[in-house]
């Protein structure tokens, strides 16, 4: 007994002779980390709602390259997405605040982060309106000049609101009866769907302002009714059926038409019960010209349904280039926007975020429990 | 709680008894009578009432489970799971008094109902049996069908948060 404890304080007194001590953590180095500005494209948002605890919306910064968990947003109660303008700097939040958490007074506002400490620079006030639904990527949008922030208000007039994303003000509420949701289309306008599936088409002048006209229906709303979670690539948002068929609509200020429709599914395909479903279940990379779709086999009551499994198409040939298998359910699949594109898949009820390469479909790290019931992702 | 595991298996076994989307377009005709008159139809004052006519002669299955007939086209937590019933809010809550329906058929009877999904507000969500199936459901473009929106933000009474949601019978579909 005694030769090992003289060998343990030999052992010990070696170690102590041939490492220095480590630098003080209190007199060295930054107390909190700080983040790259811009982002790489390669990072992720990961937008919740916490669905058991509404008041405590969330969002999950993720490096799909490292896997690494980089760092989080608090975004109040009924959240739906951050928005993220091109050069990056800042982060637009828009949320909503009961003065006593659960109960009192509501507040709407679109919190300005800083992108590189994720601390709030500054709220913008808005009405207290925003609409708490299934979070939706056309819940809040910019202009593509940027200069307008829009957020659909649901209450349940349907209506916009407009901040002036220069003078951080909000400016406006365009009304948009029997409509609903924000989809760009140029520099100031956008569209919102209607009910009988036509078109509310908007252009917003420096004022804030929308000139609108209200196209004839250009959906049919009735027998395959499209879902609100269209992509957009260019000029073009492509919208799709509840049973996988591709409506490309190109819009602008003045005027809209869907070009020809085409599916997703063969028609045995389609007899065998494939379509799409999910929660943000297309996603684009626009300089491949591609279309991901999350699939599964149900009937039409199961358009929401996660799938296992993801089809790829070429949107300029409508051809299906590529299948293959996730590792888990999804709900969410989003694409990274550069040339070697990275594919992010979530599960609502799973919180495993799996990240593939979006070309070979290979898995290529998973990273465990992100949130509680991840919604949609957004990517720089 | 894989819920949407299970739904996916319980969409395909409930597949058949699905309901027409005619039946789901006479529900949207009787949107605007559900919107604003829920609250008041003698039928909608809870499952220990004795219904008056129109209601079914016999209400099936267990109401705190997803599979209960008249949670065709729910979204969220069953407030009979949380101190209230299919028909009634828990206590401290507000009904809100706009929402979505579905149209449902009660295997008992045979007949299809038109089913409103008044969510009850003012607390914290629930937590506890959470439903999720979609028959007729459409998307956010048609609001009086669409079982994602939160109705509890949707009027003065109850701009607060969501707690659970109750499916009451407004009247048999035509």
């Amino acid at each position: 007994m005694r030769l090992l404890v003289n060998a343990l304080l030999l052992c010990t007194s070696l170690a102590g002779s041939a490492f220095a001590d480590l630098p003080s953590d209190t007199e060295h180095g930054s107390q909190v980390a700080t983040l790259q500005v811009p982002p790489p494209k390669h990072w992720v948002w990961v937008n919740d709602f916490v669905f058991p605890h509404m008041a405590d919306g969330m969002a999950y910064l993720i490096d799909g390259d490292s896997g690494r968990y980089l760092g989080t947003l608090s975004t109040g109660y009924g959240f739906a997405r951050v928005v993220l303008p091109r050069d990056g700097k800042l982060i637009y939040s828009p949320e909503t605040y009961f003065s006593r958490g659960t109960r009192g007074k509501r507040t709407d506002v679109v919190t300005v982060y800083d992108a590189g400490t994720l601390k709030p620079l500054g709220e913008i006030p808005i009405p207290a309106k925003r609409s708490s639904n299934m979070p939706m990527m056309s819940n809040s949008v910019m202009t593509d000049d940027e200069r307008f922030l829009l957020i659909y208000n649901f209450n349940p007039a349907q209506s916009v609101t407009v901040v002036d994303i220069k003078t951080r003000k909000f400016v406006r509420e365009i009304e948009t009866p029997g409509c609903a949701l924000v989809y760009p289309t140029g520099p100031r306008s956008f569209f919102s769907v209607c009910g009988d599936g036509s078109l509310l088409l908007a252009d917003v002048d420096d004022s804030g302002a929308a000139h609108q006209k209200r196209t004839k229906p250009v959906f049919d709303m009735s027998a395959d009714p499209v879902t609100e979670k269209a992509v957009r690539i260019g000029d073009t948002w492509y919208f799709v059926s509840f049973a996988g068929r591709i409506y490309p609509l190109k819009a602008d200020a003045h005027e809209a038409t869907v070009g020809a429709s085409w599916w997703l599914t063969s028609d045995a395909e389609r007899k065998a019960g494939w379509r799409p479903g999910g929660i943000q279940q297309l996603a684009v990379n626009a300089q491949k010209s591609r279309l991901y779709s999350i699939m599964h086999r149900g009937g039409v009551e199961t358009h929401k349904d996660p799938g296992k499994d993801v089809w790829v198409y070429d949107v300029s040939t409508h051809q299906r280039v590529q299948q293959f298998s996730l590792k888990n359910l999804a709900t969410s699949i989003q694409l990274s926007p550069d040339e070697q594109p990275l594919m992010y898949s979530i599960f609502i009820d799973g919180t495993d975020l799996d990240i593939y390469d979006a070309a070979s479909g290979k898995l290529l790290r998973s990273v465990a429990h992100v949130g509680t019931t991840p919604t949609i992702m957004v990517t720089p | 709680m894989k819920w949407l595991d299970a739904f996916s298996e319980k969409s395909a076994r409930t597949l058949a008894r699905r309901t027409s989307r005619r039946s789901v377009l006479a529900g949207l005709g009787s949107l605007i009578l559900g919107a604003t008159t829920v609250p008041l139809l003698p039928v909608a004052r809870g499952a220990d009432t004795k219904p008056a006519g129109g209601a079914p002669k016999a209400d099936p299955g267990d109401p705190n489970s997803c599979d209960y007939w008249r949670h065709c086209a729910i979204d969220g937590f069953l407030c009979g799971c949380c101190g209230g019933s299919q028909s009634t809010c828990p206590p401290g809550t507000d009904m809100s008094p706009v929402t979505w329906i579905g149209t449902c058929h009660n295997p008992s009877d045979g007949k299809d109902y038109v089913i409103s999904y008044n969510d009850c507000c003012g607390k914290s969500s629930c937590g506890r049996c959470f439903c999720n199936r979609n028959e007729g459901d459409t998307a956010l473009f048609q609001p009086g069908q669409s079982n994602d929106y939160n109705w509890c933000s949707g009027n003065a009474k109850a701009n607060i948060p969501y707690h659970c949601s109750t499916a009451r019978i407004v009247g048999t579909a035509k």
